[in-house]
């Protein structure tokens, strides 16, 4: 029999805050936000002290400042968390081999296999205080939606270990929307059917999520409610697609206000793509009206490309047919189907 | 700050500092390129806070200053002026830079100057290196290095010098480049340190047209490279390089001399057929190799020469990118292919270069 799965997800707390507290001790206790400076900015983080305010990552920046009118504000400087990121990373990497590193802040960790996982992870968590003075939380299960919901338990500077029937019986009470997955529109259907808790929905009978979620959403929903994941940690995330995309300090109207843009983001995109010698065949583009609602449309090539011409002939076409009449708040663009470095399967690496 | 140049100067010296500016930051005065007049001469800056560029130019200052304007847009507005000189003025009361050549005349807005970031100076008794040797040696290793930011220790070239030794090392876990390069001349120090191989690329653009040596500091956590009147700095890779000695087999059961130009050109051929994530077939059987690549699809292709092998036939496959890369790299008329068994990795060597890289699994 295949040994049963150990997984850890370690989060930062409030990471991008932490950083800029250890610059500026002089701001510790203090309600500090992490947010861009511009009219349009959501806050990236906010301090557990801001966080009283009921300011969380993506309030936008002008409503935070309301909540909290004596919050401090910091922009971001992505350089240094990305920086102090890659000490954390190679803490956690000097203990365990299978990383999945899920954001600048996040990674999940195979610790199956390891003798005594749990004491494992407690000197992880320890090792990454003790290097960058950063806490952080972690949450242990037999897989990964588990390990991320019990390590979003109890933060910060959390330690929570659960099996699935434990996180079952623990989360039961809770919003569905607790689960990664579970986005607000999925959570409104279910709500509108009288399913508001993660409990409900684990013991709905597999039908009713088939009728109203169909073959493929339904079961997956259930599965989720009931903490059942296998998908594996895997060490490298191939990346799939690049955008761009930038939000306008006051909303513009019509396609020649926003068809020029299409060349700076095309080029923008374009450059990068270019320094990874990366390709994709399929272009999109992305535009958020007025009223929040977002539209997106794109089109597939024969040949991949990385050419700044083709990518903005043709956002400028797709955008040329979607003609938003109504004010546009943030407009993007996107190469998605990206070949390059994805190795295959089957390649053999190197253990470094 | 005022001073006056010649177009032709500011656009050769404004190309080389902008490269340096940072495309995608928060911090809006890195998307600028700080121009310090002083009695001297004229400094241009750009950084993106990982890889600083210092230009000095030679100008009539007027006056002495200190402004930060919009990279790209002074780039291409310089670029557009007739062929003439250009003069920049600071015009603090309108918070622009006057930029005027014959009748065109321009106005750019400034950023803030007190967020530009001090670079790093170079320390008074740098380690000199001859720059073909230096260059010639990035360009043959820094290739092999990862792009992948989520293994940021791999990002880097490993470069050692000591007395009359060069070495650099990368590797992105799939191949492994190390080139020993010996020096003409013994060195007055040594130098370990672990550079952003994006870093490396940007030196051998700048360090062509300068002169035979480039200077070398290492700083605690920072490199800094001067050459040919261009001072580049950057961060030195965090997270410790891979002990890559470990990684190379110590002995291999096949040693074949092949002619790399040969050998090359029929993986380049036989690669059109490997897409899509196909894995290039060398296929050793007594006296040659039969190289093959199929696409489903798409179709197939194979060719053959003529190779010392003997023993027991077998096929191994490589990602063809990266075995090309490899014979690439070797720049050799003669090469050694070395080689365990299907699933052990493979070694390209020609003098001091050595190449190692890991094959596919092959499924028949």
């Amino acid at each position: 029999m295949e040994e049963p799965r150990c997984i850890a997800h370690m989060d930062m707390d409030a990471f991008y805050v932490s950083v800029e507290l250890q610059r500026r001790p002089e701001l510790r206790g203090k309600p500090v936000v992490v947010a861009g400076s511009s009219g349009r900015a959501v806050v990236t983080t906010a301090s557990y002290e801001a966080r009283k305010f009921g300011i969380f990552s993506a309030t936008p920046a002008e409503r935070a400042r309301r909540l909290c009118p004596d919050a401090i504000f910091i922009p971001p400087d992505f350089e240094s968390y990305r920086a102090r990121s890659g000490e954390v990373m190679a803490v956690v990497r000097d203990h365990v081999e299978n990383v999945e590193q899920a954001g600048l802040d996040e990674a999940y960790l195979d610790l199956t296999g390891l003798a005594r996982p749990k004491a494992a992870a407690r000197r992880i968590k320890a090792e990454v205080s003790e290097a960058t003075g950063l806490t952080c939380s972690f949450g242990i299960g037999p897989n990964k939606l588990v390990a991320k919901v019990a390590s979003d338990a109890e933060k910060p500077d959390g330690f929570v270990v659960l099996t699935a029937s434990e996180a079952r019986e623990r989360f039961a009470p809770e919003k569905p929307g607790l689960i990664p997955g579970i986005g607000p529109k999925t959570a409104d259907r279910l709500a509108a059917k009288g399913i508001d808790t993660l409990g409900k929905l684990a013991s709905l009978p597999e039908e009713s999520l088939v009728e109203w979620f169909g073959g493929n959403q339904g079961p997956w929903l259930g599965r989720l409610a009931r903490f059942e994941d296998e998908r594996p940690v895997t060490a490298h995330r191939a990346v799939k697609s690049e955008s761009k995309e930038t939000t306008f300090e006051h909303d513009l109207r019509g396609f020649d206000a926003l068809a020029p843009l299409l060349g700076d983001l095309a080029e923008s995109l374009c450059t990068d793509l270019g320094k990874k010698d990366r390709r994709g065949r399929t272009i999109g583009i992305k535009v958020r009206l007025a009223d929040f609602s977002i539209h997106t449309r794109a089109r597939t090539l024969n040949d991949p490309t990385n050419d700044r011409e083709v990518v903005r002939r043709v956002a400028t076409e797709l955008l040329r047919e979607f003609d938003p009449r109504s004010p546009v708040r943030l407009l993007g663009v996107r190469v998605a189907g990206l070949d390059e470095a994805a190795p295959a399967d089957d390649q053999l690496a190197l253990g470094v | 700050m005022k001073f006056s140049i010649s177009k032709d100067v500011l656009l050769a010296k404004l190309g080389i500092a902008v490269r340096g500016v940072s495309t995608r930051s928060a911090i809006q005065t890195l998307s600028g390129v700080l121009i310090r007049a002083g009695s001297g001469g004229v400094q241009l800056q750009a950084t993106d806070m990982e890889l600083g560029l210092r230009v000095d130019l030679e100008a009539a200052t007027e006056r002495e200053g200190t402004v930060v304007l919009p990279g790209r847009l002074l780039l291409d507005v310089v670029r557009s002026l007739p062929k003439d000189q250009v003069t920049l003025e600071h015009r603090a009361g309108d918070g622009d830079v006057e930029v005027v050549a014959g009748s065109a005349k321009f106005h750019l807005r400034t950023l803030p100057p007190e967020d530009f970031p001090n670079l790093p100076e170079a320390g008074s008794e740098p380690l000199r290196v001859p720059t073909q040797a230096f260059v010639e040696t990035i360009n043959r290793v820094a290739r092999a290095a990862s792009r992948d930011e989520t293994r940021p220790h791999l990002t880097g070239v490993l470069v050692s010098a000591n007395e009359r030794e060069l070495r650099m090392v990368a590797t992105d876990s799939y191949r492994l480049s190390v080139k020993e390069t010996e020096l003409a001349e013994p060195l007055a120090g040594s130098l370990e340190v672990n550079v952003p191989a994006r870093t490396l690329q940007e030196l051998t653009r700048v360090a062509g047209e300068g002169g035979d040596e480039i200077e070398v500091t290492a700083l605690e956590n920072q490199v800094v490279f001067s050459a040919g009147g261009v001072v580049l700095s950057s961060r030195l890779v965090e997270g410790r390089f891979p002990n890559y000695r470990q990684l190379l087999p110590e002995s291999f059961e096949h040693e074949l001399a092949v002619s790399g130009p040969e050998l090359l050109d029929v993986v380049r051929r036989i690669s059109l057929l490997a897409q899509k994530n196909a894995p290039l077939r060398l296929r050793f059987e007594d006296g040659g190799v039969e190289i093959s690549a199929q696409t489903p699809d798409v179709g197939e292709a194979s060719e053959s020469i003529p190779i010392p092998f003997k023993g027991e036939p077998f096929e191994i496959g490589f990602n063809p990118e990266f075995f090309r890369e490899g014979l690439e790299s070797a720049e050799s008329d003669e090469i050694t292919l070395k080689l365990i068994s299907p699933l052990r990795p493979g070694l390209i060597q020609s003098g001091d270069f050595t190449y190692l890289v890991m094959p596919i699994r092959l499924n028949v």
